[in-house]
């Protein structure tokens, strides 16, 4: 049992679940407390020492019976019930038929299934291999089901009908041998589906990594496969929140300050005078943050992941103010506090796309003068204002003037664009405008680069 | 006083009219027999913190408490030295002090002579236990609760992290105080933030939802016997259509409770549109929201035969 909770684990981690050894280990402990026998018990204590996130509770519900579970349910036999006259008429009846699907009819009417070893290698034959997650599993499964003669089927059981019909075997009889045929059936379909399911499972277990084994670090955002972008958004999520204790640390360490003597005269009147307790002058460096999210079409590509960064920062520094723009500037500060991250991100693409879509209708500067209008009050001399975007205005009016105004009024405005620096200026691109006036401007097209630009961020702010 | 079985703790919490799934019994009965700290996650006001005060009572031990807020550091949460009763006790003591140090030469003599007995001012004495000192020093077994652990600061849960994996902490003056009873911990967190993955790792973990259905009705009967069992379902009926609603705030148990308390207390007789629109602002804490709700519970009545 322990080496099927190890190949669990492996699984959890291909699947993008977090997984210590200390967790492994504790998992080990609670199932000898615990025992096996009880499924229930033994599921609620893998998951309670294994998953530390809600949002993974999907991943271990899905796993957790391919791994823990005696391969689907069982089939029946159908000869059992069977007078013997009947089962020879039965026979003779199989004989007739023909042979093209004689397995699968064997395994329809026996109880007796197809091993595992005959399903792995049906699963081969189907192309098992090739396939990466879940969803293509389940095209897999088709793809057995039908080699395995299952379209033919139909055509197959009626014949088989008439003929045992013909040699005399009664209704109920008949109807009754179907009625078990099809729900052996359907506990076949089953089986192969939790078959195919495992060996997927198994598969991505033993691939090797790809998130730090690869370049997944330097791929550039839009070239991203599904799957991949599941695995940097949690990345995201461990960045942002490392950062975050970095930047702690280093305020902690700013902490001890400069002696301050008025504060000390004042705390120690209590105790006549003596300097029992000392003061010291602490500089304050709460930092607050405006971060301006493009959600444009051209950014489309990227915008999931810049929200999401969003979403951690906000998330982590507590004064935060988000903003999202298209055509228009709109606070997103609510929409991204209250929610998990994915209902959160995606809750924000679709107030912004729901709507009908416009092409060609990003207007930063008009998104600038509306933030002006509104929520100026968010911008002061302690703010770092950072742009997410590409600076790709549609030939509007780039209101250089706000920009400007609003480099003096912030601590710092920060621009973090996606596109390299020789796109920049190409087609409707303001890049080469926005970029002097801003105090700094960092490339971020991949995680490595958003990873060291994040950092810069906070340790200033 | 242990837990026998799982099954014995889903029975004891029940006789503190805590209702526990499966799942809660299961991880508490594990908490106690792998001596791990318990992180229960889930919306506000879905017993997390009932669940701690439950857990002390049908183990019949002291519960102890620490609420976390921001800015909440090692001195509030550990111990602090009480100033003022060493500055009193100088004081009283000054004779004898005199006595120690009369027939000193010198500065320097005094001062090493006043040294030698300096621990006499950093003792136990003047160590002002906070709650996580009181929970290690206790002479019996306690149940802390580490309440909305996500509302401190990222440097105190790495303080935390020190105590809850050897459930030791060092004085400076004192030494290490290790704890005489390992204490039953749990720690709850309103999912404000990302709590850091290692405080995740040393803890078993425990999502706790809104209830079904059943299970809540289960609670209203069992904390408000005296609401009708068929407007308690319509109740109940009620708050779990709301929070399929889109709010800024869904309605949660403590508030259920509150509203079938104000039901009886209004001696209501059905959920009609009257009662709802003067109770209402119990479930519901936002202008908006209660809008929404009433613009449903309007919709509703006009559609559907069922609602007089």
């Amino acid at each position: 049992m322990d080496d099927r909770i190890i190949e669990f684990v492996r699984g959890m981690r291909a699947a993008g679940v977090r997984v210590s050894m200390a967790e492994s280990a504790d998992a080990m402990r609670a199932v000898e407390v615990l025992g096996v026998h009880d499924k229930d018990l033994f599921r609620q204590s893998l998951r309670t020492t294994l998953v530390k996130e809600s949002d993974d509770f999907a991943v271990f519900e899905e796993l957790f019976p391919l791994y823990f579970s005696a391969g689907g349910p069982p089939m029946q036999n159908a000869l059992e019930d069977l007078s013997e006259d009947e089962q020879e008429m039965l026979q003779a009846a199989l004989q007739a038929l023909s042979g093209r699907l004689q397995a699968l009819m064997d395994w329809l009417t026996s109880g007796d299934g197809p091993t595992r070893e005959e399903l792995e290698q049906l699963a081969e034959r189907a192309g098992v291999q090739w396939a990466h997650n879940q969803q293509e599993g389940a095209w897999v499964t088709r793809r057995m089901l039908q080699q395995m003669g299952m379209t033919h089927l139909e055509d197959q059981l009626r014949e088989l009908m008439e003929r045992l019909a013909e040699m005399g075997m009664s209704r109920e009889a008949i109807e009754k041998l179907m009625g078990i045929v099809e729900a052996n059936r359907e506990a076949l379909a089953e089986q192969v589906a939790e078959s195919v399911g495992r060996q997927i499972a198994e598969q991505r277990a033993h691939r090797p990594d790809d998130l730090f084994g690869s370049d997944l670090m330097h791929k550039p955002f839009e070239a991203l496969s599904q799957e991949e972008a599941n695995l940097l958004r949690k990345e995201v999520q461990r960045l942002v929140t490392q950062l975050r204790s970095r930047a702690a640390l280093r305020r902690k360490r700013g902490k001890e300050g400069r002696f301050d003597s008025k504060g000390t005269i004042r705390a120690n009147q209590r105790y006549g005078g003596v300097p029992m307790e000392l003061k010291f002058k602490r500089k304050k460096l709460k930092p607050s943050l405006v971060l301006i999210c493009d959600i444009s079409r051209s950014m489309l590509s990227v915008a999931e992941f810049m929200l999401r960064l969003t979403y951690e920062l906000q998330d982590q520094v507590a004064k935060t103010r988000s903003f999202g723009f298209y055509s228009d500037m709109e606070e997103i500060s609510l929409v991204l506090s209250g929610n998990r991250a994915v209902e959160a991100v995606d809750g924000v693409m679709e107030s912004f796309y729901g709507r009908a879509p416009q092409h060609y209708a990003t207007d930063l500067g008009h998104s600038l003068a509306t933030l002006y209008d509104n929520w100026l009050d968010s911008i002061n001399n302690r703010t770092t204002v950072v742009i997410l975007g590409d600076g790709r205005n549609n030939f509007n009016d780039p209101r250089l003037d706000l920009i400007k105004d609003m480099q003096k009024r912030a601590r710092r405005l920060i621009w973090f664009n996606p596109e390299a620096p020789r796109q920049w200026g190409e087609g409707d691109s303001d890049m080469p405008l926005y970029a002097p006036l801003c105090d700094q401007v960092y490339m971020v097209r991949n995680l490595a680069q958003l990873s060291s630009a994040v950092d810069k961020l906070i340790a200033g702010a | 006083m242990m837990f026998k079985d799982r099954a014995d703790v889903g029975q004891r919490l029940g006789n503190q009219q805590y209702i526990a799934s499966n799942e809660i019994a299961t991880v508490i009965y594990l908490a106690q027999s792998l001596c791990k700290p318990i992180l229960a996650e889930g919306p506000a006001g879905v017993g997390k913190t009932e669940l701690a005060k439950a857990w002390a009572a049908a183990l019949g031990a002291p519960l102890v408490r620490l609420q976390c807020y921001e800015g909440l550091d090692e001195s509030k949460a550990l111990y602090e030295w009480e100033y003022a009763k060493q500055m009193l006790y100088t004081q009283l003591l000054r004779d004898t002090l005199r006595n120690v140090l009369g027939d000193v030469a010198s500065l320097a003599e005094a001062a090493s002579r006043l040294a030698q007995e300096e621990d006499v001012f950093f003792s136990e004495n003047f160590l002002l236990p906070r709650p996580l000192l009181k929970a290690l020093t206790s002479d019996e077994p306690v149940v802390l609760l580490i309440d909305e652990i996500d509302r401190a600061d990222v440097e105190f849960e790495a303080f935390l992290l020190e105590v809850l994996s050897d459930f030791q902490v060092s004085v400076p003056e004192l030494g290490t105080i290790r704890a005489k009873h390992q204490p039953m911990v749990l720690l709850t967190s309103n999912n404000t933030r990302e709590l850091s993955e290692a405080l995740k790792r040393r803890c078993l973990y425990l999502y706790v939802g809104y209830p079904t259905l059943e299970a809540e009705l289960d609670i209203v009967h069992l904390k408000v016997p005296d609401l009708r069992p068929e407007l308690a379902r319509q109740a109940v009926a009620t708050v779990q259509q709301l929070r399929n609603m889109d709010l800024r705030k869904v309605p949660s148990i403590s508030e259920t409770l509150d509203w079938a308390r104000a039901l009886v207390a209004l001696n209501a007789r059905a959920i009609d549109e009257e009662t709802m629109s003067s109770t209402l602002t119990v479930l519901l804490k936002y202008e908006a929201d209660v809008q929404k709700a009433k613009r449903m519970m309007g919709n509703g009545g006009r559609r559907g035969p069922g609602n007089r």
